[in-house]
This record gives structure tokens, C-alpha cells and sequence, in this order.
């Protein structure tokens, strides 16, 4: 629950941060580095910017675009591990050999030649995430949609005569939505770290986007005005948190183990 | 596949890496290609370059112009000096906490580890390094601020590599408590991430234990507590902890890249880091590869670790 809430609080202040923001997030002042007050809830950065509405703009970049991303990689790991697990065969070792690939190599280090290799920006450092996440989507869409193609519901239904494409619209996709609903929501955490690190590194978005993951590697910089870059690092902690709290709880709603122990048996 | 990601990009290095000189002196740019063996077509760059894999040969670096295989023999023991102990720090802490956190399941504790694992599991390591840095470097002075010596210091003989080993091994004391000095901020920090996934792992684990009747009837023998928990669940609990060990080494890949550039850590994650920005394919596919296969070999350990410990497993 209290994930649901504070990832709400912060969909609504991605939706509203114009209107919740006291200071233009790209305007330059005259007071530098000033430490939080009344004026500057978090205080101002080398720039002068206000750093509270430069939080509240961040939301706008980073959490968008993480579920975004999250639902092109289910949408390509999905589609892929839905066909290796429906078909099986060669398909399926072609799939299953390419995420073997991807998971032996370190995320970021991937994501890292991606993106050194088409060259730094926000947008290919989302296909990079894209291009490292797919493998675990289709993982677990394979492994769900094998179990269940061998079901023995599915089995009657067939004998029924009811063809495939109905088997998979009515039998298999409403019992892999709850699973993948977990997967999203943790994966979206996940997203948003592997974003925000690739652009600390530099290899996201530019400075004078107000990205938390290039605010904190902006305030590496500047140590004694320690505000510019330790509330980037709290809103990334706690819609991280929020997510990973999200995917517990769904979890804990759809394995029916916990269910049945809720209920004392 | 790691070298069709990294050849088919529009970036060009010898513009990369030449600079300007590569603008003003088209000769420094044909040069720098036929060095590199760039001029060639693709299949040609390819075949040579599988050819020199096959006796161990990973190319020779476009940015520090030495064989790829030497820069990583330079920066593999800090690597795995860091890693190591931050795994070792990640399973004692982690394994601690699941097992109490099961044993007081739904009560306070476990809803506060809980917090602290999930909170783990969910906070940039490259803020927690700068926090760290922040306060126990640049506030408290508790620890020595970046590297793995302090610059006075002179390295140890070397023998493996590992600074704190061969500082031992040499009977040097000072240099190994500046080692361990150094180390103990990055370690921690790393190891925040595995920490919260073994705690859950071994939580979960040590749960589905704890409900059989064995271990109702240990406790109904009179068996003390620590008994019960070390002889009969921790083992029964043990190979999905294992598991998750496998796993576990590819997130601290992902931690190095992060923590060794914040921490200045000459090790592999600050070099393919350099690489990455240099455009230095060579150097970068180089680490991939190696990567891959040390993550390959750990989950090889594993699988023959789970055979050990779970009798029921075959080693076929």
C-alpha cells in the first residue's frame, strides 16, 4: 500500500510539476550555491537554479520514460519468449541463447558500449536499457507460457476443439498478467537506476536537463554544497523504493501460497 | 555478437581518438587505420580477430596502444580485491539478517529488515558512494579518501596482485591496514545491493524450511535454538542461497563500473568506463568477453557447490 501511494504522489508530481514548481527549473540566479530556506526548499546549485524545482521537473524525465521503456522491453521480451516458449524448438534456442548472452554480461557494461557506440543522449541510453531488459521479460513469459500451454485446462480445450489462438487469449494471457504486473513494477525500478546511472556516468541525458541521475554527478562535484546532490539521490531512492514495495505487494496478491497461508491453513 | 554490437556504429574512433589531429592530417587517420587493421572489411576484422582469440589474444587497445589482455592483467586484482570483499561482506550480513528476519517472521524486526534489504537493493550506488564519501571521508575523516594506498604509501611485493594478501604475505602491517582502510568504504558500499538480495533470498528460503516436520521435531528433542538454526535449516536452506551467489556477481560487475570511478579505483570498472567514453571498442569487447566468461565459471562453482551441499543433485 504504501508503495502504491508514494509511486501515485510521484505520478502526480510528474504530472503537475509545472504548477508545483516555485522556480523555473533552467533559470539561472544570481545566488549560488545557496543552502535550503524558506525560499529554496533544497537550495541552489552552481547555477543558481533552484534545486527543489529541478527535483520535481526530474520526475517528468526519469519516471516516464522507465515505464516507457519497460513496456517496449516487455512488448520485444514478451513477444520473443512467448514465441520460444509457444513454439519451442529452434526459436526457442535462438531466443533463449541471446539472453543467455545478454545476462552474462554486466548490465551496465553493456548499456555502456551501446550507448558509447551510438554516442551519449537520453534517448539511446533508453534503448540500451531497452536492449538489456528484454531478456529477463522473456524469461519469464517463456517459462509461464510453457507451463500453462501444458495444462491440462488447456489440454480439454483443445480436445473440445477450440483452437490455439484461443487457448492463448483465454487461457494464457489472464494467467500471465499477474506475474508480469510484479515483473513491471520491479523492473521499473530497476529502469530508473540503470537510466539515472548511465547518465551520472554521462552517458544519458546532458547537464542542463534537470535528470536526478546528472544532478548527483553534478553535485560529485561541488561536495561542500551537499544539498545539490543528495536530494536528486533521495527522490531516486524512494520512487525506486515505492516500485520495489509495488512489486512486493502484487506479488503477495497473486501467489496463491501466500493466499491460502493469509487465510491460516 | 559482443563485436558486431561494437563494429556496426556510426561513432568512428580514429576520429575519437586522434582528436583534432584527425581533422587536419588526413595521413594520421589512414595510418591510425591500417595500425588497427580498420582499413580491412568487416568480415576480414572479424576472423582475425576470432583467430587471435583463440590463443588468448584480445586485440591491442586503441587508447592506451597496449594489448588489451596486459591492461587487464593490471586492473584485474583491484577488481577483485573490491569484489570479493564486498561479497563476503554482502553474505555474512544479508545471510544474518534473512535468517532473523524468517525466525521473527511478521514482527517488528522482520518488518524493519525488510525495509533495510528492500531500502538495499533500491538506492544508486553511485549517491550511497558520495554519500559515503561525504560523510565518513569529508566530514568525519574517518577513512582515507580515494585509491587503494594512500600516495605515501609504496605497494606491496607483488604476488597476487590483491594489496592486502601481498602486504601480509610481505609482513608489511602498515600497508595492510591501508589497504584494508581504503578498501572498507567501497566495500560497503558495493556490497548494499547483495546484501538485500540475500537477505530476501535466504528469508524466503529459511521460511519454507522452518514449516517442516524435521525441524518441529529438533526443536521438540530440546535441541538449542542455534542448533536447530545452523545444523538443520541453514543447510536445508542453503542451495537457493548459493544460487542466488551466481547472480549476485553480475551486480557487482554493474557496482564496480560506478563505485571504482567514484572511489578512483584502478580496476576494470573504471577502465571499461574510460574505454566506453573513448570509443575504445577493443578494450570494451575485451572486458565483455572477460566478463562473460568469469560469470560463467562462478555459476559453473555453483552448480558443482549445489551438488555438495544437495546430496539429491547429480554432478551429470
Amino acid at each position: 500500500m504504501v508503495g502504491l501511494v508514494v509511486v501515485a504522489a510521484w505520478l502526480l508530481v510528474a504530472l503537475l510539476a509545472p504548477w508545483l514548481a516555485p522556480h523555473d527549473p533552467l533559470a539561472q540566479g544570481s545566488n549560488l550555491y545557496q543552502a535550503p530556506s524558506a525560499t529554496h526548499l533544497l537550495g541552489t546549485d552552481e547555477l543558481g537554479r533552484d534545486v527543489f524545482s529541478r527535483v520535481l521537473w526530474g520526475a517528468r524525465i526519469s519516471i516516464p520514460l522507465a515505464m516507457l521503456l519497460v513496456v517496449l522491453a516487455f512488448l520485444i521480451g514478451g513477444t520473443l519468449g512467448g514465441l520460444a516458449g509457444y513454439l519451442g524448438g529452434w526459436v526457442d534456442e535462438l531466443v533463449m541463447r541471446g539472453a543467455d548472452f545478454v545476462f552474462a554480461v554486466p548490465t551496465i557494461l553493456l548499456a555502456m558500449a551501446v550507448v558509447a557506440a551510438l554516442g551519449p543522449g537520453l534517448f539511446h541510453a533508453v534503448l540500451a536499457v531497452v536492449l538489456v531488459s528484454w531478456p529477463g521479460h522473456a524469461r519469464v513469459v517463456r517459462g509461464l507460457v510453457r507451463t500453462i500451454m501444458q495444462s491440462e485446462y488447456v489440454a480439454v480445450g483443445r480436445l473440445l476443439g477450440s483452437p490455439t489462438h484461443r487457448a492463448l487469449a483465454v487461457d494464457v494471457l489472464p494467467n500471465i498478467a499477474g506475474p508480469v504486473s510484479v515483473l513491471a513494477a520491479l523492473e521499473t525500478g530497476n529502469a530508473i537506476l540503470l537510466l539515472s546511472a548511465l547518465s551520472f556516468l554521462g552517458l544519458g541525458a546532458r547537464p542542463p536537463d534537470p535528470e536526478w541521475g546528472s544532478m548527483v554527478s553534478t553535485g560529485a562535484q561541488h561536495f561542500e554544497a551537499w544539498w545539490i546532490g543528495v536530494f536528486p539521490g533521495i527522490a531516486i531512492v524512494s520512487i525506486v523504493l515505492a516500485f520495489n514495495f509495488l512489486g512486493d505487494s502484487l506479488r503477495d496478491a497473486f501467489d496463491p501460497k501466500t493466499i491460502i497461508k493469509a487465510r491460516g491453513a | 555478437m559482443a563485436f558486431v554490437l561494437t563494429t556496426v556504429v556510426p561513432g568512428d574512433p580514429a576520429v575519437a581518438n586522434l582528436g583534432d589531429r584527425a581533422s587536419s592530417d588526413p595521413t594520421a587517420v589512414r595510418l591510425y587505420r591500417e595500425h588497427f587493421g580498420l582499413d580491412k572489411p568487416l568480415p576480414v576484422q572479424y576472423f582475425v580477430y576470432l583467430g587471435n582469440l583463440l590463443h588468448g589474444d584480445l586485440g591491442e587497445s586503441e587508447q592506451s596502444r597496449r594489448a588489451v589482455c596486459i591492461d587487464l592483467a593490471g586492473y584485474i586484482p583491484a577488481t577483485a580485491e573490491l569484489a570479493i570483499t564486498s561479497m563476503v561482506l554482502a553474505l555474512l550480513l544479508g545471510v544474518t539478517l534473512g535468517v532473523i528476519a524468517a525466525l521473527r517472521r511478521n514482527r517488528l524486526t522482520d518488518q524493519v529488515i525488510r525495509v533495510v534489504s528492500l531500502g538495499g537493493m533500491s538506492t544508486p550506488q553511485f549517491w550511497l558512494a558520495l554519500v559515503a564519501l561525504y560523510v565518513f571521508f569529508y566530514k568525519l575523516n574517518w577513512v582515507p579518501g580515494a585509491g587503494r594506498l594512500d600516495a605515501i604509501v609504496l605497494p606491496p611485493p607483488h604476488v597476487t596482485g590483491l594489496f592486502s594478501i601481498d602486504a601480509l604475505a610481505a609482513g608489511q602491517l602498515d600497508v595492510f591496514l591501508n589497504t584494508v582502510q581504503h578498501l572498507i568504504l567501497p566495500a560497503c558500499v558495493l556490497a548494499a545491493f547483495n546484501m538485500g538480495l540475500f537477505t530476501r533470498f535466504t528469508r524466503s528460503a529459511v521460511l519454507e524450511v522452518l514449516e517442516n516436520d524435521y525441524v518441529r521435531t529438533a526443536r521438540a528433542k530440546g535441541l538449542p535454538e542455534a542448533t536447530v538454526v545452523f545444523r538443520h535449516v541453514l543447510r536445508a536452506a542453503s542451495p537457493p542461497i548459493v544460487t542466488v551467489v551466481g547472480l549476485a556477481f553480475g551486480n557487482v560487475m554493474t557496482g564496480t563500473v560506478l563505485v571504482e570511478n567514484i572511489f578512483s579505483w584502478p580496476g576494470i570498472g573504471q577502465y571499461s568506463y574510460r574505454s566506453a567514453t573513448g570509443l575504445d571498442l577493443t578494450a570494451i569487447v575485451g572486458v565483455m568477453l572477460f566478463v562473460a566468461i568469469v560469470y560463467i565459471l562462478v555459476n559453473m562453482v555453483v552448480d558443482i557447490l549445489y551438488a555438495v551441499i544437495d546430496p539429491r543433485v547429480g554432478l551429470a
